[in-house]
């Protein structure tokens, strides 16, 4: 009988409730878009800064270095070393980590800055890196090389060019495969695989520092940091802080942005919920009067009504927010230019959120309790 | 015959209005009473109080050994459920349910529904072919009768009827009226407020009320 009863009164006071059904689908519509934007956004944040570059940096301990040790030696790392232990804690936030060994050599009498790294890896440190040309691969490439815009711009060289590199009488003929236009100071540097810079320098197995990337917030930077440090004794693990920490100062400011706006359409829809609730309210006392008039109690009435607005709440919620996800592909693809994931843990927290707006809202519908079935039943 | 109202010395005041002034009276098991006189004498507040929808302000009015003057909210929601069936002259069915759906109701707030026993009622009253219809799509008449089934359907103890052919053309009238007889003639007491002299002589006995006090008392003590 109480579901029976309770669709009865669905149906009895459906024009009003429309309108309440209304405020709570359009609230919980955006609630969802701006959950499901947000749990995507930060996602999407994390991926759009690893574009800016590597995150963590690992190299020699900051006391040898500043002990003023020559360059080809305490300052370097023993590349096996480093590489054993960051293979050995990879996770799937590791996106990318390339050791890097750099070089003053000449090309053509001019001195250039060469980095060795693996290039492969390095592309993936930096894909904001406009290569023209083949570019390289494999970091087992032993004859190619990548040149900075700057460097290929003063040595008049371009793709499919040959050039000889020379460092203390050490040679590497070179075919140019590449030139990056990175702009930054990688437009002044020549890359060659490790290999070709280590045989250069006559350091091999040497690195000068090894750069990671790393999918995550902020804190899990920091942790993976952590893991590799207490591994690395003798080594410095650091975060490069310009980027972990401006990204979680902007994915801070945004979560407060979302949560603000969704307490403030939890009060304008428990409002319009509200107003909607006095007025219903004001309709079914003469229902309350005979009820109680009957034997009805107070809890079971209220109960009632209630109920009513629970599934009014909870419906609202779930079509809201099943437009919700519609809107936020849109506002993704809009506003964005990306495609917004569904996150399905946002449709049990909007339809909480909805069933506790509607309750919230039938306050006037407690009161409901007060009536005096004599005073209604007088037609008063 | 058992008593089972005993009214004493019951007063109810609004502000400075008396509505009842001291009346007492008894009612036996089976009675069909009929409580009479003009507006404003008291009998709708009268019923009222014996029927749990109002406290009085002073006296005793105990209904099948209960004091309804001592009850509660709570007491007099289970008092009303248990031990009363009302009949309105407004019929004040619930619009959005059904004629079934209303006997039903009174179920329901009493202990659990049984829609074959409500059917039954319904057919009773002779109403088997309009047990799905609305309120709306019944005439008074038919409204009433569904009253008069819900009145009953939880077996009370004292049926209170409030100007229950009040509202109703004379065709319905004589078929309410029929329906009363019915009641008392299988035994249910009735306590019924009506303007009506004709069938305020149907009943057992008259209470007149007059400015909230028993209109003669020695006419009315002789008649009781």
């Amino acid at each position: 009988m109480f579901t029976r009863i309770l669709w009865k009164l669905l149906r009895a006071s459906r024009g009003r409730l429309v309108v309440a059904l209304v405020a709570l689908v359009s609230g919980a519509a955006v609630i969802s878009a701006l959950l499901n934007l947000q749990f995507d956004i930060e996602r999407k944040l994390s991926q759009e800064f690893r574009t800016l570059g590597a995150n963590l940096v690992i190299s020699p301990e900051r006391d040898a270095q500043a002990m003023g040790w020559p360059a080809d030696s305490a300052v370097l790392m023993n590349q096996d070393a480093v590489l054993n232990q960051v293979e050995r804690l990879r996770t799937q936030e590791l996106v990318a980590a390339a050791p890097f060994l750099y070089v003053v050599a000449q090309v053509k009498d001019r001195p250039v800055m060469v980095a060795g790294t693996w290039l492969d890896e390095a592309t993936k440190l930096a894909p904001t890196w406009k290569i023209s040309g083949t570019g390289i691969a494999s970091r087992h490439d032993g004859t190619g090389s990548l040149l900075g815009r700057n460097v290929a711009q003063q040595l008049k060289l371009a793709p499919g060019a040959q050039m000889e590199l020379s460092y203390l009488g050490r040679r590497a003929l070179l075919t140019v495969k590449g030139i990056v236009d990175a702009g930054g100071p990688e437009d002044n540097q020549v890359f060659v695989n490790l290999p070709v810079a280590q045989q250069l320098a006559g350091l091999r197995g040497q690195i000068a520092v090894m750069e990671l990337s790393i999918n995550g917030t902020s804190k899990t930077i920091e942790s993976y940091a952590q893991r590799l440090a207490a591994n690395l004794p003798g080594f410095e693990v650091r975060p490069i802080r310009q980027v972990t920490e401006a990204e979680g100062e902007l994915l801070n400011r945004i979560r407060l942005l979302v949560l603000s706006m969704v307490l403030l359409i939890l009060v304008l829809t428990g409002l319009c919920v509200l107003a909607t609730m006095a007025a219903l309210a004001m309709e079914r006392r003469a229902d309350v009067g005979l009820m109680k008039a009957l034997g009805g109690s107070i809890s079971r009435i209220v109960g009632l009504f209630l109920a009513e607005v629970g599934v009014l709440g909870a419906a609202g919620g779930l079509v809201g927010c099943l437009v919700g996800v519609a809107l936020s592909r849109w506002m993704g693809q809009r506003v964005f230019g990306a495609t917004v994931s569904a996150r399905w843990e946002v449709l049990p927290l909007t339809v909480a959120l909805m069933v506790g707006v509607a309750l919230t809202g039938a306050l006037p519908l407690r009161r409901l309790g007060n009536v005096k079935p004599a005073v209604i039943l007088r037609g008063e | 015959m058992a008593t089972l109202v005993q009214v004493e010395a019951l007063r109810k005041e609004f502000g400075n209005v008396r509505a009842l002034d001291g009346v007492s009276f008894h009612v036996d098991e089976g009675d069909w009473i009929a409580i009479m006189g003009p507006s404003g004498s008291g009998k709708t507040t009268l019923i009222n109080i014996l029927g749990g929808l109002d406290t009085p302000t002073g006296g005793q009015a105990v209904v099948d050994g209960t004091d309804v003057a001592r009850l509660k909210e709570a007491g007099l929601t289970r008092y009303r459920a248990e031990k009363i069936g009302f009949i309105f002259q407004q019929f004040h069915l619930v619009p959005y349910l059904t004629a079934l759906e209303n006997v039903m109701l009174a179920q329901y707030f009493h202990s659990t529904t049984d829609a074959k026993e409500a059917c039954q009622a319904l057919e009773r009253v002779g109403l088997k072919d309009r047990v799905t219809h609305l309120p709306a799509q019944l005439s008074g008449g038919e409204q009433q009768r569904v009253a008069v089934a819900r009145a009953l359907i939880n077996h009370p103890k004292l049926v209170l009827a409030d100007e229950p052919t009040g509202n109703l053309d004379e065709a319905n009238q004589e078929t309410v009226i029929q329906l009363l007889r019915e009641l008392h003639d299988e035994g249910h007491t009735i306590l019924m407020v009506t303007h009506d002299p004709a069938l305020g002589r149907l009943a057992d006995r008259r209470i007149e009320l007059a400015h909230g006090r028993l209109a003669t008392a020695a006419r009315v003590r002789q008649t009781l």
